[in-house]
């Protein structure tokens, strides 16, 4: 994430932006280029779809409710600056509806730092949440919430949350009611079943979060009418009638095949 | 899987254990070299994986002295082959206000290596009560001291007619005192705190001791001591003080106050006691009642707090903590000043109290500081009571609420609870009676 570290890059920009009032400052991301975490929302500025140079870059997007936006640690194991520890706990203070996902967020409290994480189905205000870096050689019986590397968990473990990469922070398995299986062990690596049943491998030392994402109705929840798809900052598509194609239908596809995050380095280039 | 046992076994090598900061490299460069797979960096963030930015395109600068470019400075603009103008920072030559840019915090005269953590008026404390009490390194009493009490309960100590005249004083700060419809919180709080103070004022005539005292706005406070391995400071404004000629009388005696020695803090793992204080290294180590020395009402008596804001409005349990930390900054500051600042078990206990309100619930508080030997757990411990979330009344509406066309509540004031009011008159009283 780009507030994690101190790029100077950025606050550079943000100065001469700043101070040059003169230059057109279109679709600015000023909003987003901040270096220091913070648990407070920040105002967002809404995009209506258009990039950086105006142009219309996803069509569809555009009004809806104001939202602010809460940096969600995606990072688990995100030690507080000063420690060394290889596993910590977290108390829930919070668990709030997130305008900016489908999941809810729960605000944690561990040591003298507060954060935002994503928030699993049956966590609860006062749950001590635990994350831990140790990979045993006994799995652990791991509680919902709780963040393991996955060569830690038993194989089957519902997980979510999940790192592509160590310590990069978690890509895959965010939104609402969804939960990957963990399927395999091989070798240092972890094979892991999408929501989308897709596998991948990825290594044992990726972190993730035991249990299924909060928010397991959202895909039951009624819209109702067209001007809650508004309120939601999405705009009508085309009433152009067009003919049915390939795009239309049923398609029966053969699953792909399972992809690889496990970068090893070859013995050539090690060597 | 030769490839992935080999390289397990290259993880077991101790050089990759090598903190990667150490090394000059940069990150990603050295991300590119040699795979962090199998190994994790701890208090490494994301940015070890993300894309990295552009490389620099670094053509080293040689400077031969005697051997200076041709630059276009003297032709004032850009040509094609000459070297681009170096010129010294450019100053205004005078103070402008708008551009000032401070010194860095590491270059402040008042910069210390060790931080400190800092209380003042707007701190929100997550744990509330008991974080104040682990700060503070006391004991809570649920309850006011029996000393308050039986002032409280003592009928020769009322106004006459007092339950009517708190219900006027209450009308007067929620109903009469705008023209606007409704007074908003941040103005009918003060408004009532002080009518209040004033019926409580008018009982000198009866006890002509309170006439030792005088009400302190905008007083700033400084204390700090040691928690701990921690620093810790309350600094800043808040509230109301009255102030007294004569400290308040010790409200446990020697041996409840040694018995205290025996408790055992409660903690709150795995919040730490530290959280939601303001961390700076830049302060100083002051200790300050607020008032100069010579000042002839010395004795902190009794802080009020209003919880009238709007942007910032602290939770009842937040509030209380809040009271608790400045009371007892007021008693360290008070201690300071008098025992000298070496931490030590006290002579004479020094006591304080609190009240805060946001306008309709009352919260009081008696702290008595026993020791300011903070830094260890064990040993004696100050002592706090605390009665919590008493209702002056219960309603006062402007409009009457209505639902399903049946008055749920009328206008004006209802429910009056009498017994909140006596406890302000007897911590009012106390010390003078």
């Amino acid at each position: 994430m780009l507030w994690e570290g101190a790029w100077s890059r950025v606050e550079k920009q943000r100065t001469r932006l700043s101070s040059d009032l003169g230059s057109v400052r279109q679709n600015s991301t000023l909003w987003k280029q901040r270096t220091k975490y913070t648990t407070r929302p920040i105002g967002m500025k809404k995009t209506g779809g258009r990039d950086h140079t105006g142009k219309l870059r996803t069509a569809g997007i555009g009004g809806g409710h104001k939202q602010r936006y809460r940096i969600v640690d995606f990072q688990r194991l995100n030690l507080e600056p000063g420690k060394e520890v290889q596993s910590f706990e977290e108390k829930v203070i919070e668990v709030r509806y997130d305008p900016c996902r489908s999941a809810d967020i729960a605000l944690v409290a561990g040591g003298s730092r507060k954060r935002w994480i994503i928030a699993t189905e049956n966590m609860q205000v006062n749950d001590i949440i635990k994350t831990s870096a140790t990979i045993g050689r006994i799995a652990v019986a791991a509680n919902e919430g709780d963040a393991h590397p996955l060569g830690a968990l038993p194989v089957g473990t519902l997980v979510n949350n999940l790192e592509l990469y160590p310590g990069k922070g978690a890509q895959y398995i965010r939104s609402a009611g969804t939960c990957g299986v963990l399927l395999r062990k091989v070798n240092g690596t972890a094979i892991v079943q999408l929501p989308s049943k897709q596998q991948i491998q990825v290594l044992e030392t990726c972190m993730v979060t035991v249990g299924r994402v909060s928010n397991i109705n959202h895909n039951k929840r009624i819209i109702g009418k067209a001007g809650r798809n508004r309120w939601l900052g999405k705009r009508p598509s085309s009433g152009l009638w067009q003919r049915k194609g390939g795009w239309a239908g049923r398609k029966i596809r053969p699953l792909p095949p399972m992809k690889s995050y496990v970068n090893l380095p070859s013995v050539r280039s090690e060597s | 899987m030769s490839k992935v046992i080999m390289h397990r076994l290259k993880a077991t090598n101790p050089l990759c254990a090598l903190n990667p900061f150490n090394e000059g490299s940069r990150i990603h460069t050295r991300l590119s070299r040699q795979n962090v797979a199998g190994q994790r960096f701890f208090s490494i963030s994301g940015c070890l994986c993300s894309r990295a930015p552009p490389p620099r395109k670094s053509t080293p600068t040689v400077d031969i002295p005697g051997l200076e470019r041709v630059t276009y400075a003297d032709r004032m603009h850009y040509v094609p082959g000459l070297a681009k103008p170096k010129f010294p920072p450019w100053h205004r030559g005078w103070h402008d206000p708008h551009h000032f840019t401070g010194p860095k915090y590491e270059e402040m005269p008042l910069y210390k290596e060790k931080p400190c953590y800092m209380i003042n008026q707007r701190t929100n404390m997550l744990e509330g009560v008991k974080q104040a009490l682990w700060l503070t390194k006391s004991k809570m009493i649920k309850g006011l001291p029996s000393q308050v009490l039986s002032l409280a309960e003592d009928t020769a100590n009322q106004i006459e007619n007092q339950d009517e005249r708190v219900q006027q004083a209450i009308k007067h700060a929620r109903f009469w005192d705008t023209t606007e419809g409704r007074p908003a919180r941040e103005r009918f709080c003060p408004v009532l705190v002080q009518d209040l103070l004033h019926l409580c004022r008018t009982l000198q005539v009866r006890h002509p001791s309170l006439g030792k005292r005088i009400l302190a706005e905008n007083y700033s406070l400084a204390a700090y001591w040691n928690r701990g391995a921690d620093l810790f400071q309350v600094r800043g404004r808040n509230g109301l003080l009255l102030n007294s000629q004569s400290p308040l009388p010790p409200v446990a005696g020697k041996e409840e106050v040694a018995s205290t020695s025996d408790l055992v803090l409660e903690t709150f793992y795995p919040i730490s006691p530290t959280i939601d204080l303001q961390l700076s290294h830049v302060f100083q180590e002051k200790s300050q009642t607020g008032f100069q020395d010579g000042y002839p009402y010395p004795h902190a008596h009794t802080l009020f707090f209003m919880e009238s804001g709007v942007k910032h409005r602290l939770q009842p349990e937040q509030l209380r903590a809040k009271m608790i930390m400045f009371a007892f900054g007021n008693a360290l500051a008070r201690a300071q000043a008098s025992y000298g600042t070496q931490p030590q078990v006290l002579e004479q206990p020094i006591v304080v109290q609190g009240v805060a309100t946001n306008g309709r619930t009352f919260q009081f508080a008696v702290f008595q500081l026993n020791t300011t030997d903070l830094g260890p757990d064990t040993g004696v411990k100050n002592m706090l009571w605390l009665d919590d979330d008493q209702d002056l009344y219960e309603y006062a509406k402007v409009r009457p609420i209505i639902k399903k066309k049946v008055v749920r509540v009328p206008a004006g004031l209802a429910g009056y609870q009498p017994d909140t009011f006596k406890k302000f008159l007897a911590l009012y009283l106390h010390g003078a009676v």
